[in-house]
This record gives structure tokens, sequence and C-alpha cells, in this order.
């Protein structure tokens, strides 16, 4: 099958901007990407396009998918709209790969989008805990923070992990989404200010918790056989892949950990022919510090229950040996639902090409980075590979 | 035939409100004679406590819910004006389709009318009472009100045999009686009438009674507060102490329909033998009295955390925002009727192919992923919390906002549930399966992975004006 390589990617800046519209946000992330192509892009040579929301608040929900490309004038371009809660984003990447490797497509745009700060709290909570299993789990009263503080509870109980070791997630990407001049909460955490933050779950703080933001990202995929037109900088998809798992969260074998990230990971690293100790940064999907945790051992970056000491001594800080969520990760730089996968592989191209700003990692500049994007509590999940090829290595 | 009561039991709810913290807010109590009152949880109400009153009799008993044929519930305060509430009962208990059911209300005498005529026929019969009386806030029905439930098996030869049964009517309009639509009970308190209608009427049907009240070793009389009752005992000639032996209204306040039949099973736990149940209300009395020497009794009766009169207002909703505007999730009512057995009784299903318990038994096994059948199973409500958060007041998604506002903080956790412990000749207990659930708390209880919980009934949510009841789970002591 052809190799698919990653061109472009641009995202809007994520926030709270309740007077813009989902077009409006999808707008400015299509034109960031666009224009990050080397050799630019055009409409007409876009064959295909995907697109990730969950459709909060209930705006547009049918065909919200052409609302957004044919605004940015992807006209007659076939649209299809992904939905897998907060993995959205990142499937619509994954259906791009498909549709170039099958030959399909040469050009596909994908995104996703969500406005979400402009809802009433309790219309925001009926959104944000229907993706959760709804006849049984949502009718305990539960919510997402009440799903991932119960992952929390057992993963405490049975690792005897601490609400410190949850608190210095936030202190990482807070201290990473301070120099992400696109971050929602671009500001510093101290370890204090992360555990003594007021309690939204038992034990989850508010500081374990990702905020909701608004956002549109894009990414620019192009085959093996057109890559050249576009750029001599080629990051490739070297590995992707995609999992499900059961919905409510008691149905599954597991609460310390999510088998569709496990199934994901092993999946992208099989056909990158890579693994963890390869990578050099990765953005994973920490919409609670207990995701993040959880997210390590799922990718393999250490065994099951000790996350916490990769955190403690500071091995996926930016100066560490896996920098994890240099843009922020969804703790700082935040989470448009449908947006978060997409943006995550913004983060992955601007670290890949040196377009990271402060916030770039060097010496040398990073060669393979990893995106991991979960929806919901574990429903789904989505683990992209990419890769700097490097120069004169041809393939 | 005339059936014999085989066992008894008692539930009331876990919060109290004390008459001083009545009387903090309104500079006096009403409610004669009484210390404190049983209060029910927002999750609670007639319904539900007469599925605890009943299971509690149940388990004292040796016939299973399938082998109930007739099911009689008492009550004056039904969750509905207009619905079938012992229907939802029997589905809670799981009896069979083809169950008689019967439902007694428009008076506090409704209680013993409901067990006098279950003691008349084919048996087993289950009859349970369950009130909760409300009034206007100053009013003495209100500061009296209590809450609590009282169930009774009674099979052919239950051991606790019937001496005899009278019954008077009085047309006494103006004492006790509800206007249609309103939820508060109340009486124009005319003190000498009132006294009287009851008086003459409990003392008549004693009168007819061929028993002699004076051997009673308890008098379970309808106490609509703690004094009236013990105003009768000179007409019925009996000892006072013999009416302290058969009332809960110190302690629980008035339950109404309930209230004869939780004396019974108070004077039962006292080790009673002789006890003459006189039930007062609806415009007349009925009287039965039994020789119990051989009745088994289990209540729940304890009080767990006494209440301020502002957190009793919010409990009982009367100061809460209801439903949020701007939607909830949405599960409709025929999909959630066809999950009752599941809410209601935990039926589970065991998958044909490897054995594993799935709860709900539909779609994939969760054990081996096989797409086939499964073999019902009923689980016995027992469990561990495997996960567990507290939803903190605020943080309630919006159909659980009135929940939240009436009582606070909740847990919401992972509940394995205990497999069947025989089935099929062997022990199936090791085996589990697990469901997300509502763990109960009073007082200072916390939930935490690994403790014991067993299941009851509550209401879960109500949505169109549809209450949804289904199992949460409370700690096991």
């Amino acid at each position: 099958m052809r190799d698919v390589y990653l061109v472009g990617a641009g995202q809007s800046p994520f926030g709270a901007f309740p007077d813009r519209s989902y077009r409006d946000l999808f707008a400015e992330a299509y034109r960031a990407a666009r224009d990050s192509v080397d050799r630019g892009l055009e409409a007409a040579d876009v064959d295909e396009a995907v697109v990730g929301t969950l459709g909060v608040g209930g705006r547009q929900l049918g065909l919200s998918g052409p609302a957004v490309t044919e605004h940015v004038g992807l006209h007659n371009v076939p649209c299809s709209r992904v939905e897998n809660a907060c993995a959205a984003g990142g499937f619509a990447v994954r259906n791009a790969v498909q549709a170039i490797k099958s030959g399909f497509a040469d050009v596909v745009v994908a995104g996703g989008y969500e406005v979400m700060t402009d809802l009433s709290d309790d219309v925001t909570k009926y959104w944000l805990g229907v993706s959760g299993e709804t006849e049984w789990e949502r009718l305990t009263g539960t919510t997402f923070s009440g799903l991932y503080a119960q992952m929390a509870s057992a993963y405490m109980t049975e690792y005897g992990a601490t609400a410190e070791d949850l608190s210095r997630v936030a202190v990482k990407n807070h201290g990473n989404g301070a120099k992400n001049p696109k971050a929602h909460l671009d500001f510093e955490c101290s370890l204090e200010d992360a555990v003594d933050a007021p309690t939204v779950a038992d034990p989850l703080n508010l500081y374990h918790c990702c905020p909701t933001s608004d956002g549109a990202a894009v990414a620019v995929l192009a085959s093996g056989d057109v890559v050249a037109e576009y750029t001599d900088e080629r990051i490739r998809v070297a590995g992707v892949g995609a999992a499900s798992e059961r919905v409510g969260l008691a149905q599954r074998d597991s609460y310390t950990g999510i088998s569709a990230s496990q199934v994901a990971a092993e999946t992208a690293y099989d056909r990158a022919g890579v693994g963890p100790d390869d990578l050099d940064f990765a953005e994973v999907h920490d919409c609670f510090a207990i995701a993040e945790l959880i997210a390590y051992e799922d990718l393999g970056f250490c065994e099951p229950g000790t996350a916490p000491e990769l955190l403690r001594e500071g091995r996926t800080d930016p100066d560490g040996d896996l920098p994890v969520n240099t843009s922020g990760g969804l703790k700082s730089k935040g989470h448009p639902i449908g947006a978060t996968g997409t943006g995550q592989v913004v983060e992955a191209f601007d670290q890949l090409t040196g377009r990271a700003g402060d916030r770039q990692l060097e010496d040398p500049r990073p060669r393979y980075g990893l995106t991991h994007n979960v929806g919901g509590s574990g429903g789904a999940s989505v683990v992209h590979v990419f890769e700097r090829e490097r120069e004169g290595v041809a393939r | 035939m005339t059936l014999e009561v085989a066992s008894v039991g008692a539930y009331a709810p876990r919060y109290r409100l004390p008459a001083d913290g009545v009387e903090e807010v309104w500079g006096q109590f009403h409610g004669a004679g009484i210390s404190e009152t049983a209060v029910p949880a927002a999750d609670e109400d007639a319904l539900t406590m007469a599925a605890e009153a009943a299971r509690l009799a149940l388990s004292e008993g040796s016939v299973e819910p399938a082998d109930v044929p007739r099911l009689l519930l008492a009550t004056t305060t039904p969750p509905l004006e207009e619905g079938a509430v012992a229907a939802r009962l029997a589905s809670f208990l799981g009896c069979e389709d083809t169950v008689e059911t019967r439902t007694f209300t428009a008076g506090t005498r409704a209680g013993v009318d409901a067990l006098a005529t279950g003691l008349e026929g084919d048996g087993p019969a289950l009859v349970v009472a369950s009130d909760a009386p409300r009034g206007a806030p100053d009013d003495e029905v209100e500061h009296a009100g209590g809450a609590g439930a009282a169930a009774f098996l009674l099979t052919a030869d239950g051991g606790g045999p019937i001496r005899g049964r009278a019954e008077r009517t009085a047309a006494t309009p103006g004492t006790r009686f509800r206007p249609a639509g309103s939820d508060e009970t109340t009486g124009l308190g005319i003190a000498p009438y009132d006294r009287s209608a009851f008086t003459d009427a409990v003392a008549a049907v004693a009168d007819d009674l061929e028993a002699d009240l004076g051997d009673a070793d308890a008098v379970a009389l309808q106490s609509p507060n703690g004094k009236l009752p013990y105003r009768a005992a000179g007409p019925l000639g009996v000892e006072t102490a013999a009416i302290r032996e058969g009332t809960t209204v110190h302690d629980l306040g008035d339950t109404g329909a309930a209230s004869p039949l939780l004396g019974f099973a108070s004077a039962l736990e006292a080790g009673g033998e002789s006890v003459v149940l006189i039930g007062y209300g609806g415009d007349g009395a009925a009287a039965i009295a039994f020789d119990v020497g051989d009745v088994a009794v289990a209540t729940r009766l304890e009080g767990a955390e006494t209440l301020s009169y502002g957190e009793y207002l919010r409990t009982r909703g009367d100061i809460t925002p209801g439903e949020p505007d701007g939607g909830g999730a949405y599960v409709s009512v025929p999909s959630w009727t066809r999950t009752l057995p599941q809410r209601h009784r935990l039926v589970a299903g065991r998958c044909r192919e490897c054995g594993d318990l799935a709860f709900p038994p539909e779609g994939a096994c969760p054990g081996c992923s096989a797409f086939e059948a499964y073999d019902e199973v009923t689980l016995p409500g027992t469990g561990t919390v495997e996960a567990a958060t507290v939803i903190g007041q605020g943080g309630a998604p919006p159909e659980f906002v009135e929940q939240q506002a009436r009582e606070g903080a909740y847990v919401s956790a992972i509940v394995a549930l205990d497999g069947p412990a025989v089935e099929d000749g062997r022990d199936g207990s090791a085996a589990t399966v697990s469901t997300p659930a509502q763990v109960g708390t009073v007082g200072d209880e916390s939930v935490s992975p690994g403790d014991r919980v067993e299941a009851t009934i509550r209401r879960i949510y109500t949505q169109e004006g549809v209450t949804r009841y289904g199992f949460k789970m409370r700690l096991l002591e």
C-alpha cells in the first residue's frame, strides 16, 4: 500500500470564544493548515474531506461536515463526518489515511471542530454526559469527571498512587501550555495549587480536569505519489492503530487501563516498525490527570502502576527522555472535543518540522512522534506514529 | 380459610427530625408525645419503603416471592393518585404476573383493612402498609408526620393465628382528610370532636372483639400522635403500658396506614405473645386480635442521621429548584420498562458459551464476546465496590440535579455483584458481574473500593412525570 504523508497542519487557538461559530473556527484552522503546506494547497487539489465533531449543544446535527468544508471553498469535495466523541478528530485523520492508502484519494483534508463555551451549565452537562453508556452508567448520576474519578479510585487503590501523583500531570502540562500561544489555559501552576484545588469528583480536583474549549484543527495528508508537489520535508504517517472498547466502564475487564488504547498502540507500533523506546515525544489524551498516567502504561512507556514514577523523575518533561504533551495537552491547551485529536497532529507536525516555537524540542530535532486520542472513558482510541524521513533516505 | 401471620418485616427511613428542631423554627411543636420523626430520603417514597418492609418479611419466612399469589398494599400517600403502584411493588419483589394485587387507601385504617382482607382467603398472602403523611408546615399533621412501612407474610400455618376481628363505620366528616390534588393532609382541628370520634370508634371495635383486651401484651393502636392512643387506654380497658408496647409513634412519628402494623412489629420484637391491632381513620375503626407466639420478625427501624429543619425542608424537596432547563439524558419509558427485571430484581444472564455472568443479559458476552443466548439467573443483590467517586454539589448531570439539591453529594460507583450462591447445585458466588450503581450513604458513611454493599429499591429519577424505580446499593453493616 502507498505511503501517506502529513504535508500541512494548523489550528485555531483553543479557548473560550462564545461569539465565534464552528464554521468560523474551522476556517481559521483550515487557513493555517493550508498556509503551512510548503508549496501551497489549492482547493482543487483536495479529493476528500473527513471531519470530526460531537455536535455539542445540538447545533447543526446533520451535515455539519459539508457545512464547514463548503464554507472554506472545498466546493463539491466529498465530506463526511466522524463521530467518536473526544476521539472524533483522531479518527478523522485515520479515515484520511485509509482513503489515501486505498487509492481512492491523493490529497485529503482531515479536521475537527467544536463550540462548547456558549452553552448554559445545564446544557453542557447534558451534552458531555451522553457519550458514556447512557442507560445504566449515566443513570447512576455520573458525569465524565465521575467516570475518570472512578478509574482514579481503582488506580489509587491498586497501586497506591496519590493526589500529588495526579497533580504532577497538571504542573507539567500547564508548564508546557504556558509556552503555547494557541493554548486555552496558558498559565503555569504549582504543585501546591494543583493539590489544593477544589474537588470536582472525588478523588479528582479542578486541576485534574481539562477545560471545555472552543476550537478547530486541520491536517492535510497526501499520498507518496504526490507528496513531492507539496513539500520536500516528508513527515510520514508511519503507523496508525485504532480499537473500540465497551462503552460502559463497568463492562470492562479493567478500570486501570484502556484496552482500546493498548491495542491501538500495538497496531501502530507494529505498522511503523518502531516501539515506545524509539519515540522522541508523544501527545497523549489527558482529559483528566488519571488519563495521562494510564496512557503511559497503555502506550508501553512504562509498566502498569509505575506511571507516577515517570512523572516524579521528570522523564516526560520537555527535557526528559520522552517529553509528553509539549503542547500543554488537553489540560492546558484545551479540549474542544471534535478538534482535539487533529490538534494533537498539529503539535506533532510542528515538532517534526521545527515550527513549535518556544516549545520546540531540539538536539536533535525529533524524528518519531506519537499521538493518542481517546473517546469517552475509553470506548474508542486511535494512535498515530509520525516519522520525519531523513533527507536522502529513499523509501 | 383464615390465614395466620408467619413473619413480619418493618422499615423506617434513616433520617430523623427531632421535635426541638421544629420548635426552634416554629416556636412550638404540635406533635404531642413525639420526640422525633422519621424522614424519607429524597429517593424514598411509600412504594420503596413498602419494598423494604416486604423484603424483610420475606427474608424471615419460607415463601419465595414467586409463590405469593396475593399482594395487598395499604397507603394514604401513594406516589401517584392514579397509577398501578401495587403492580410495581409486585415487580420489585419478583411476584409472578398472576399475583392478585389490591391497594387500600383513603384512610389511615387502610393498613388494618388490608390485613383483615389478606387473612381471609387462600395463602400465602403478603400485606404491606407504608406511609409518609405530610401536612401544612405549621400543622399538627405535619409536625407529627413520620414515615415507615410494615409487611405481614400470611400463610395457612404461620404460627400467629387470629383470636378475633371487628370493624365499625362512623361517618365523621371533617376529621382527618386530604383534598384531591393536595399532598397535605389536614383536618378541621375541632379537638373534642376529633378526640371522641377516635375514642368512640376504637372503643366500639374493642367491645366487639371476642378477645379481652386486658389480656393482651400490647395494643397496637393507631397513633396519629403520641398522646391520643393513651387517652383511649381507659375506654379500651387496657394499661398504658400495653399501648406503649404497641406503638412506634414516639420515635418514628405518625406513620399513617402503617402505624398499627409497625406497632405490632415493635411489640413482637419486645417479645409480646398476644397483640391486638386497632386501626382508625377513614371514618371508622377495625381491630384484629392475634396470638403471636411463633411469628418471626425482622426490622430496620434505627435512625442514622439527625436533620436540621432546613435540611429537612431540603430533603423533602420543599426548597429545591426542580428539574433544570436544558434537557437531560433520555431513556424512553418503553426502553426502561424492557429492563425492569434488571432494574428491580437484578436478573442477569449466564453465557451458554463460557459460563460468565452478563448484566444486563444482552449483547455479546463480557467474558468471551460470544454473541449468543443467556440463561437467566437472579443475583442475590450483594456485591463489592470496585471503583467509586463522589459527585459533589453542583456536579450532577441535569436529571440528577433535583436529587442532589435534596440530598447533596452522592456516590456513583462500580459494583461487582455477587453471583448466585447456589445454582444448579453448585456454589456460583465466586463469579461476579459488574454494574454501575449509586451507593446511598447517610451520616458520615463513605464508600471505597473493597466495601461490601447490598441492593435496595429506590427512585432513580423522574422525567415527564414518570418516576423510574430501580436498584441502588447501600453499605452492608
